[in-house]
């Protein structure tokens, strides 16, 4: 019972956490860029839900109305002011850049907001549903990881159906050859780092009503994000789909069996042992490394 | 003038330091955290700046270093210089692993795989009881050789004096064999193998190096602070003001981290200690009392890791070869 009670609460999690990884995964692929200013894009998201509940009392499942066009404008400005002066630099400036950007983001929220941390407390925060006889799961849960499957389907969609899509495929698969084909490159960009900007911060909305809310917060889910990458291979949308959900159950097995002070190390311990063993990733293709 | 000259110029000018100012606690403090981050930085750059690999990690090098001598001092009462080396030991043990396991990447996956494993190090402290747990270790009595270590001048000479071997290694390496192989290596590292280089054995020579040195600074800190938890020692952010550090100053040359330290720990300490607050306030540009007045008082200090990424981001985009590097002869 503990077993199936730990799988399900893990794959409800990283359905989370996959959208998380999906948009950094996105933003890889189409600017190999690695961007860690992801995990602070999350704790915007995070702090968006919080005051549209706060101050505008509005639900923090239907303040992603709100929150996913305001972030991926935030997004897309980004990248038309800074991170599109650097996709030709080395690798470790891009870093360097989104880290700058990061540490801006989170500590402007610690200036705004104070080190307090912050809960959001819903009518349905603390409810559960019952299925099998003893097993429990949390309404929000549910209703995040409902959300996170509409949203994953309807970027599929995006992604496989419509010309911008196409061209967004396009333009990870050979940034050359799509520019050659007479692809916006540089809309791509925005575009990419627009989604992905605004797929952090639903992810970090989602989780707003389980998680406490604090400035530094996204730290912790750059790092995950970033495992849940390399596991689905960098790059590869529905590796980070996959990738999310398996380092949830990991971090509920964990928490489950050894001890919950020690699940993100074994997540990290993870990370290591792919980028070892398969660091194409798990869907990624050789030689990419 | 020759580099070396220059190193033992500015050396003798910085040993003479104290005596010039006195013993003014505050300024040494300031002084010895100048020294600490010139030298940390000089350290990583011969990982990052000559060898090109940029490692997110170096807090856990200098937490093994600052955990290993205070876990030996305060258990055992052993020797701190013997529990330096063995801060040292521990520390390229991590390096040596870290080395095996990322040097076969390259890119990306080179700074995602040091940042777990400095988390890895930092969660193993945080969670193990031989390490303190989230409460640290404490050191209450220290001695070596009858020396005052309650005095902040050991520590001053100390730091000094690991630059100054760390700024000797650096120029040694650039003439050497070593550092002509490690910059090939930067460069490109397909015709460096092509050429036979062992891509694998310089790398890790270079992140040996720059380990064991760190480690040693961890141990300095240590013993000059007394108390170390991983906030201190272990945080990501330790790693990131490292890198800093030497991208302002200037990647890749001997004295950028060095320039990078003296322009950025003043300013740190600043606005740590509000220094900057009152300025603005005495200047009469901002009334204390007013709402802005009293926002910089409560804030400003909370506010040089903003200004750092301020720094990082401007830098990057205007200056990424840092401010050394705008004085270099163009190619």
């Amino acid at each position: 019972m503990f077993f199936l009670q730990s799988l399900l609460s893990g794959i409800l999690t990283g359905g989370v956490y996959a959208l998380a990884g999906i948009g950094m995964s996105l933003v890889f692929g189409v600017m190999n860029i690695s961007n860690f200013a992801h995990g602070d894009l999350m704790m915007l998201g995070m702090y968006l839900a919080y005051f549209a509940f706060t101050l505008l009392h509005i639900d923090p499942y239907l303040s992603l109305l709100l929150i996913i066009p305001t972030a991926f404008l935030f997004g897309f400005i980004l990248e038309k002011v800074f991170i599109h002066k650097i996709i030709d630099h080395p690798h470790q400036n891009q870093i360097l850049l989104t880290i700058g950007l990061g540490l801006i983001m989170s500590n402007t929220a610690l200036l705004a907001f104070t080190s307090d941390p912050k809960i959001l407390t819903t009518s349905y925060s603390s409810s559960a549903v019952h299925i099998l006889g003893g097993i429990s799961l949390s309404v929000p849960l549910l209703l995040s990881f409902a959300i996170t499957t509409v949203i994953t389907g309807i970027l599929f969609l995006f992604l496989s159906k419509t010309t911008t899509g196409l061209a967004l495929w396009a333009t990870s698969q050979n940034r050359e050859a799509a520019q050659l084909m007479g692809i916006n490159v540089a809309k791509m960009s925005a575009i990419a780092f627009g989604l992905g900007t605004a797929l952090a911060a639903t992810a970090g909305a989602l989780i707003a009503p389980t998680y406490y809310i604090y400035p530094m917060a996204g730290h912790t889910f750059l790092l995950k994000a970033f495992t849940i990458c390399v596991l689905g291979g960098l790059g590869s949308v529905i590796g980070a789909g996959i990738g999310g959900i398996i380092i949830g159950i990991v971090e509920s097995m964990s928490s489950t069996y050894l001890s919950s002070d020690w699940k993100d190390v074994v997540v990290f311990i993870i990370f290591l042992a792919v980028l070892l063993l398969r660091p194409q990733g798990l869907l990624g293709k050789k030689g990419e490394q | 003038m020759k580099q070396i000259t220059i190193i033992a110029f500015i050396a003798g000018f910085a040993a003479l330091l104290p005596l010039a100012i006195g013993e003014n606690p505050y300024f040494i403090g300031v002084l010895i955290s100048v020294l600490m981050m010139a030298a940390l930085s000089s350290a990583w750059n011969i990982l990052g700046g000559y060898a090109g690999q940029y490692s997110f990690g170096h807090a856990a090098y200098f937490g093994a270093g600052a955990y290993t001598t205070m876990i030996l001092i305060s258990r055992f009462n052993i020797n701190p210089l013997v529990s330096m080396v063995a801060g040292i030991i521990v520390a390229c043990i991590i390096a040596l692993i870290t080395g095996s396991i990322v040097f076969r990447l390259r890119g990306h996956y080179f700074g995602l795989a040091s940042i777990a494993v400095a988390e890895i190090v930092r969660l193993s402290a945080l969670n193990f009881d031989f390490t303190g747990g989230a409460q640290g270790i404490l050191l209450s009595d220290v001695s070596l050789w009858g020396l005052d270590l309650n005095s902040k001048l050991p520590f001053y000479y100390g730091m000094l004096l690991v630059l100054v071997i760390t700024l000797g290694i650096t120029l040694n390496l650039r003439k050497s064999k070593t550092g002509y192989y490690l910059q090939a290596i930067r460069e490109d590292q397909d015709a460096a193998a092509s050429l036979g280089i062992n891509l694998s054995f310089y790398k890790n020579k270079a992140l040996l190096i720059s380990a064991a040195l760190t480690s040693v600074l961890g141990s300095l800190y240590a013993v000059y602070i007394r108390f170390i938890d991983t906030t201190a020692v272990l945080d990501l952010r330790l790693s990131i003001e490292i890198i800093l550090t030497a991208i302002i100053g200037g990647v890749g040359t001997l004295w950028g981290p060095v320039l990078g330290a003296v322009l950025l720990v003043p300013l740190a300490e600043m606005l740590r200690s509000n220094v900057l607050g009152d300025v603005l306030v005495k200047q009469g540009i901002v009334s204390e009392n007013s709402g802005l007045g009293v926002f910089l008082k409560e804030n400003l200090a909370h506010a040089h890791v903003l200004v750092y990424g301020i720094i990082t981001v401007l830098c990057i985009l205007y200056m990424p070869k840092g401010i050394l590097g705008l004085f270099r002869r163009k190619k």
